[in-house]
């Protein structure tokens, strides 16, 4: 007895001395994200200037800060892109981490639910002004007049451009690319250069492809002016701008302008083996690319551009986008955790140059405007879009199960599987049955 | 004589194409786990040619959780496969064995659990295991596991297979209920044991959403989730290696698995058709 009641005693002693040193030690706060694991090279590394990628910049950024807080831990939850299951489970569980990455297009569906918290005020106390966002980010993050995030980059789509095989088509004017500027233009110069290189002039993903096409539809009914989410909880795709968008990319489809059959890892693979002049695909491909002209005996070897999507109709010039940003769940957390979370929010916002050599796009001016961002490779040819970067309506939810329907019904209408107009009546029932039963 | 070896032949060969078949797309997953992502991002027919590196396994077994994801991986289907044999065969002695009000009710309703699937009833089991406080904890990886209707199954038909002569020269020697069953039926019940431990252990161990639900913080993700969890985005593209040495790495526990318990696992796929 008297053993069990000394054992007892130990544990008891053991448990205080234990949560003694809980409270005195660093406050933890749990960081969720994607973009992968790479401890292997850089689990112990703080220098993020050596980094490349994002999965090296994020970790190295995060051991620098630990490194340089030591009173605070960030422990870092690293899940399955884009993570947002487990995101919902952890709330529905009420043990969410503290700080999320998620895309700026994925915010309303938990801002309208009060699943994230405005971080208004928690920004202002540590010196984030939302006026220095760009436009683009800016949009992405507020909800209702409230910031819901910080943002971390923007992203569109690209132009990349081989331009090995467009000057061999006379399509470069004082070095650079010549862009369409309508889309017979497009047609036109597409025919020419196939007929001069005998290769497709696009390289699209077409295959099992959940966004690219959508993304392209959005882009040009943005530059038509389309009023096309008017109401955020309705799409109108019967529409001639719509119509004009699907018959442009079927004719290039028809005619054999642009590659057939490939999905993101054949098209990719098919850019960089330079099979065609125009690969469409995001900014987080620029350095993958850069690095393959810079090799020699590469196909790209001293032949790479890369620029935003050509303005094709005369409405205004735009590029739809979306972007990465930092969610804090809403819970309840202690004064020090809530101050310590904020304390990381304006370091990832300080290294936000670091963050954009991934390829994305910065989400504040001062980074834009700064002469080593404009040193990175190609950046002057893509800074167009801080101007012209466009995100769909705030309050649309659901946007990339929105995407994957648009993409379904796209893909069918240009591979000839149905007629154009069925596919976007199609869509468009498709798309509101999914925002008309939302909670 | 003459006429068999020729059609000995034949057979021999269509095996080994149907062998190659088979195998074509593990070799090829171990062959692309040997070259680098830079490589393969120019295409996969560089696969076939030198250099080879074992960097993609490096990059694995460099990440400080991955022996931490193994261990849960470990516990969670040992447990699982312990708590549904255990289960499986009471249960199993009891509807093959005992009279009781209700019993073929029961039986029933345990078959139809063999009908509902899993994603019917994932939202309610996570509400409930957040109210008991079960989530990131190994009951919360291994509780949803023990409801096996599929073990109890087996194991009732397997007892019912018993002759009841051996029991009954049991009970004649003096021995009761629960010796007959714990001495006599179960150790006769091994080769069904064997197999129904072996697909639990196999379809625990490669389980993934229920763990992607449940556990949330990465210091109790399993092996799968947190493989998955380690991937780039584009992985497929970018990291095609590093993607297909996981796929080697997480499966090499299964595979020891089935080189160990081979026999019981071709017996058992016998068994249960």
């Amino acid at each position: 007895m008297r053993r069990i009641f000394a054992l007892l005693c130990l544990t008891v002693a053991l448990c205080m001395t234990g949560c003694q040193r809980a409270a005195n030690g660093p406050v933890e706060i749990t960081l969720q994200r994607f973009f992968g694991a790479c401890d292997a090279q850089y689990g112990a590394s703080t220098d993020v200037a050596a980094a490349e990628g994002e999965c090296a910049i994020i970790t190295t950024l995060v051991n620098r800060f630990n490194a340089q807080n030591r009173d605070v831990h960030v422990k870092v939850n690293i899940v399955y892109w884009p993570g947002y299951d487990q995101l919902s489970a952890a709330l529905a569980a009420g043990d969410p981490p503290d700080l999320v990455t998620m895309h700026q297009s994925v915010i309303s569906d938990y801002s309208l639910r009060g699943l994230i918290e405005p971080l208004d005020a928690g920004l202002k106390s540590v010196g984030v002004d939302p006026t220095g966002f760009t436009p683009a980010a800016r949009a992405g993050v507020t909800r209702g007049g409230h910031v819901y995030a910080l943002p971390f980059d923007n992203w569109a789509m690209l132009w990349h451009v081989n331009m090995n095989l467009f000057r061999a088509a006379g399509l470069v004017h004082n070095g650079k690319p010549v862009m369409p500027r309508s889309p017979d233009e497009l047609l036109a110069q597409a025919r020419q250069f196939t007929r001069a290189t005998g290769k497709p002039y696009l390289i699209q993903s077409m295959v099992n492809e959940p966004s690219a096409y959508a993304r392209n539809l959005f882009t040009f009914l943005l530059q038509q002016d389309s009023d096309f989410f008017a109401d955020p909880r309705h799409i109108k795709l019967r529409t001639p701008q719509a119509h004009r968008v699907l018959e442009l990319f079927k004719q290039l489809y028809d005619e054999g302008l642009t590659t057939k059959n490939q999905d993101y890892t054949a098209a990719t693979a098919a850019f960089l083996n330079g099979q065609g002049g125009v690969y469409l695909v995001g900014t987080w491909m620029i350095g993958t690319y850069d690095q393959a002209a810079r090799q020699r005996g590469s196909p790209l070897a001293g032949g790479y551009a890369v620029v935003p999507y050509p303005q094709l109709y005369p409405a205004r010039d735009a590029t739809y986008a979306d972007g990465h940003s930092w969610v804090v769940p809403a819970a309840q957390r202690s004064p020090e955790k809530t101050r310590a979370i904020f304390r990381l929010l304006r370091f990832l916002k300080d290294n936000d140059f670091e963050w954009s050599r991934t390829g994305h796009l910065p989400a504040y001016a001062a980074v834009i405007a700064s002469a080593r961002w404009r040193a990175l490779p190609h950046r002057g040819d893509i800074v167009r879009l801080v101007d012209t970067a466009t995100p769909l309506a705030p309050g649309v939810q659901r946007q990339f199960l929105v995407q994957q329907i648009i993409s379904e019904e796209m893909e069918s209408a240009i591979t000839g599987q149905k007629p154009i107009d069925a596919a976007l009546a199609d869509a468009e029932h498709r798309v509101n049955d999914v925002l008309f039963n939302l909670l | 004589m003459a006429h068999a070896r020729p059609g000995r032949w034949i057979a021999v060969a269509a095996l080994a194409v149907a062998a190659l078949a088979m195998a074509a797309p593990l070799l090829w997953t171990l062959l692309l786990s040997l070259k680098s992502n830079d490589d393969l991002l120019r295409g996969t027919a560089v696969a076939f040619a030198p250099p080879y590196t074992l960097r993609n396994y490096g990059d694995i077994l460099g990440h400080s959780a991955v022996f931490g994801w193994l261990l849960n991986s470990t516990i969670v289907s040992l447990g699982v496969t312990a708590g549904v044999l255990t289960l499986s065969s009471l249960a199993g002695y009891g509807f093959a064995r005992l009279r009781f009000p209700g019993r073929d009710i029961i039986f029933i309703l345990v078959l139809f659990g063999l009908a509902i699937p899993e994603q019917s009833v994932i939202i309610a089991r996570h509400q409930m295991f957040s109210a008991l406080g079960l989530h990131n904890s190994y009951g919360g990886l291994i509780f949803p596991g023990l409801a096996a209707p599929f073990g109890v199954f087996l194991m009732t038909q397997y007892f019912r297979a018993m002759p009841k002569e051996l029991e009954e020269a049991a009970w004649l020697d003096g021995a009761s209920r629960f010796k007959t069953f714990w001495r006599i039926l179960l150790p006769l019940s091994l080769p069904a044991q064997a197999t129904l431990g072996i697909f639990t252990f196999l379809s625990t161990w490669n389980d993934y959403w229920w763990p992607l639900i449940s556990a949330t913080n990465s210091s109790m993700y399993t092996l799968t989730v947190g493989v998955a969890s380690s991937q780039m985005n584009f992985a497929q593209t970018n990291g095609l290696g590093f993607l297909m040495a996981q796929a080697v790495f997480a499966s090499v526990p299964i595979l020891i698995v089935y080189v160990i318990f081979q026999r019981y696992i071709v017996a058992g796929v016998r068994a249960a058709a």
